[in-house]
């Protein structure tokens, strides 16, 4: 097979330049990397234990992503033993199915921000489906509206001043919003706040599963995770199977460490999320749907990542934690936002682009766009060492070697838990 | 099923010339062994004098890469000009007709780098050996681009080089050769035990030697990612210079936090890495030094090519801050 990249080369190399040129981009990164860096020292300062629980979280980490077939059928276990329904999907193309499946058809869904969401392509999907879905994050909101790609993981609107949002809004909501951040934050609130009462299904990620007891951990600061897992009366909760470890108290210390590198002291909230909403305050008799959701649902995603954890060299991209620290001390990075990427982002993502989201094909420029420079792994919490597998995958495609696409034996393994809808 | 892939041409080109010339740009031999006449260097000895022709190439690669930044590397004109360099390919590297802009004073400055580092270890009380015209690039680029198997080859003619000259260190210039040789090589020659060191590490040893550098303006060292990530070498650099009586600013990102100065995008990226080197640029002036100092040929490239007109720094090699001291 022949494969010619010049022409994709030439256009990535044109679009990284415009971006470097691209005024927005350099104004909002160059406040974001300056205020990641002030935080972060300042945070550190105050917790400065985080450094040895990072360390004490790769060994975690390092241990889950070994065990992962086991520990996915735990934390599948778990989340049925708590009257939820637990699926694996092997691939995007599954994980989407599987969820316009449980939604139904004409429904409205409210959505929390979710990067295997991005992967999946899964508002896309649920919209061609007939889905009405609403990105409740306000930076993928505006996103949504502007019908772009994330530029950042943790900010995906890093890179829109608030001109251009007061811009987009007025002629989103047909009247004259103005280029003031509280007046842009508000009117999404009160938009927003309609959506989540009156949708049929709200959709979350997950930054951590414990596997024994099957709690779902998620972070955020706007407080539309809460709402959108909380008011609807269905929550399906999607995410990938590497973010699993063994116990509730390992999750909490991923946690810690995910929000601290992520700039956080303490985020404004933490999610933990586990099964259905329910009662027992009427003669004890359990009835689900107290408050919260009746159903609960979590679909584990692989679509790539079984393949990354059995391969000795790649596995430890996936003790990621999407904390977003690396790309703020990337110098391509800092000056491209999320042009350097493919749905991933910088030199992590564009490891996660050939396992998960493109293939080798796509993630070519993105590996040979990374300087190798290393410090990325200086600021990695799990020192994650991207420069060894940027230069693993450009040998791979010198060599024209594959990324292996054998059957999942993993999917085999856990196929005892797995269960279809309409089993 | 495999998959040939096909990549910008210029990461061919570069491989190409490595593997057939033994040096990225196909430089020759001569060219670059052309900075050593009158040092009548044995070409056996103890202690391995290696630039690895890297200063060399410098002025060359700056050209090639300027040609580029005006052609799309997709288009005609550029298959067309790769075609002027394939026939050129066969008779080697001749500088003067197809880079007519690369100045002679360019040319003789990078040179000069070289001649000033044998200077300096000399004068230290180091007995240098040096391979002449037979002296081959490390492969770095190899490593770098991908091209693993190329290397595995290469990297047998490399070491027998070296052990041609009979010598037990090496001292490299640039630690993109030290990192090569100390870290990689050892997995793909079995047996090569030469102990590996770069220029910086040699001076460190004997710093006491060095002469004074009279000057109360302070200085700012750029550390360069692979000296100080993967050799670990920082507070050497700093070392020597308070050994010569020179005061250190320190820029916000130094040492094991270094910024990248942008060069290894330089061949497939070249605007984007001038704005890297720009930025990194910025970043040492805002110290209020004056000089900048590196220890990396690439570094040093890139570094000058970020500077922009008015700025007031100049950027200088640790060798030539150095050699200030002998020159005095
Ligand atoms: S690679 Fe490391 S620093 Fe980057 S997002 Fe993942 S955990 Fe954070």
């Amino acid at each position: 097979m022949k494969l010619d990249l010049t022409k994709d080369f030439a256009e990535y190399a044109k679009d990284l330049n415009q971006a470097s040129h691209d005024e927005n981009i350099q104004k909002a990164m160059t406040r974001a990397v300056k205020s990641y860096r002030d935080t972060t020292a300042e945070t550190m300062k105050r917790y400065p234990h985080t450094p040895d629980l990072a360390l004490e979280v790769q060994g975690i980490k390092t241990k889950a992503i070994e065990n992962n077939p086991d520990l996915l059928q735990q934390a599948m276990a778990s989340v049925e033993r708590n009257k939820g329904k637990a699926f694996y999907a092997k691939d995007a193309a599954e994980a989407v199915a599987l969820a316009a499946q449980i939604i139904g058809k004409g429904k409205t869904v409210v959505k929390g921000k979710s990067m295997l969401g991005e992967e999946i392509h899964l508002r896309e999907y649920l919209e061609e489906q007939g889905t009405e879905v609403w990105e409740t994050d306000l930076g993928e909101f505006i996103l949504q509206l502007k019908k772009e790609r994330p530029m950042h993981i943790l900010s995906p609107a890093i890179h829109v001043p608030r001109e251009q949002v007061a811009e987009i809004f007025s002629k989103f909501f047909g009247k004259e919003v103005p280029p003031d951040i509280a007046a842009e934050v508000a009117q999404v609130r009160e938009f927003m706040r309609d959506k989540y009462f009156t949708s049929d299904v709200g959709i979350s990620g997950a930054n951590v599963v414990a596997a024994d007891t099957g709690a779902m951990v998620i972070i955020e600061n706007e407080g539309n995770v809460r709402l959108s897992t909380g008011a609807p009366p269905v929550h399906i909760v999607m995410v990938g199977i590497e973010k699993i470890v063994p116990t509730f108290s390992d999750a909490m210390k991923v946690a810690e460490v995910t929000w601290r590198y992520a700039q956080y002291g303490i985020p404004g909230y933490v999610n933990i999320i586990s099964g259905p909403s329910k009662t027992g305050d009427i003669e004890k008799v359990t009835t689900y749907g107290a408050h919260g959701p009746k159903e609960f649902y979590v679909i584990f995603v692989d679509n790539g990542r079984s393949l990354m954890a059995r391969d000795e060299r790649f596995s430890q991209a996936l003790h990621c934690l999407r904390c977003g620290g690396c790309m703020y001390e990337c110098p391509v990075f800092q000056v491209t936002a999320g042009h350097f990427g493919y749905t991933y982002l910088g030199g992590i993502g564009s490891i996660w682009t050939a396992f998960v989201s493109g293939g080798l094909e796509k993630a070519a420029p993105l590996l040979y766009t990374c300087l190798r420079c290393g410090r990325c792994v200086e600021r990695c919490p799990m020192s994650i060492n991207v420069p060894e597998m940027v230069g693993q995958l450009r040998k791979m495609i010198v060599n024209g070697e594959q990324i292996a696409q054998e059957d999942l034996t993993l999917a085999a393994t856990v196929g005892n838990v797995s269960q279809a809808l309409s089993s | 099923m495999a998959v040939e892939t096909k990549l910008p041409p210029v990461l061919d080109i570069i491989r190409s010339n490595i593997v057939k010339y033994g040096n990225p740009l196909a430089m020759k031999g001569s060219e670059v062994a052309s900075w050593a006449k009158g040092f009548n260097l044995p070409k056996r000895g103890d202690i391995l004098f290696y630039t690895g022709g890297e200063y060399q190439l410098l002025p060359f690669i700056d050209s090639l890469v300027k040609t580029m930044t005006h052609i799309d590397q997709g288009s005609k004109g550029f298959s067309l000009m790769m075609g002027v360099r394939n026939v050129l390919d066969k008779a080697g590297f001749n500088a003067e007709k197809v880079y007519a802009s690369v100045l002679a004073k360019d040319r003789d400055r990078y040179n000069r780098v070289c001649n000033k580092a044998a200077h300096i270890l000399q004068r230290l009380g180091y007995d240098l050996c040096y391979p002449g015209d037979e002296e081959l690039y490390s492969g770095a680029l190899l490593y770098e681009l991908g091209f693993w198997e190329d290397l595995k080859e290469y990297a047998q003619k490399v070491v027998d080089m070296i052990e041609r000259t009979g010598a037990k260190t090496i001292v490299c210039l640039s630690p993109h050769a030290a990192e090569v040789l100390k870290l990689v090589y050892p997995q793909l020659v079995p047996g090569f035990s030469a102990e590996v060191k770069t220029f910086v590490e040699m001076v460190w040893e004997q710093r006491d030697k060095l002469p004074a550098i009279p000057t109360s303006k302070p200085v700012v060292i750029h550390d360069s990612c692979r000296l100080a990530r993967e050799l670990e070498i920082d507070e050497e650099i700093r070392d020597i210079l308070q050994a010569v009586g020179v005061p250190i600013v320190e820029a916000f990102r130094n040492k094991k936090w270094t910024t990248c100065c942008g060069g290894p995008s330089k061949l497939l990226f070249p605007e984007l890495s001038h704005t890297m080197g720009s930025r990194r640029v910025d970043e040492l002036e805002e110290t209020g030094a004056e000089i900048i100092l590196t220890s990396c040929p690439y570094c040093l490239a890139s570094l000058e090519g970020g500077q922009t007109k008015g700025d007031k720094t100049t950027v200088e090699d640790l060798i030539e801050f150095l050699y200030r001291g002998f020159a005095a």
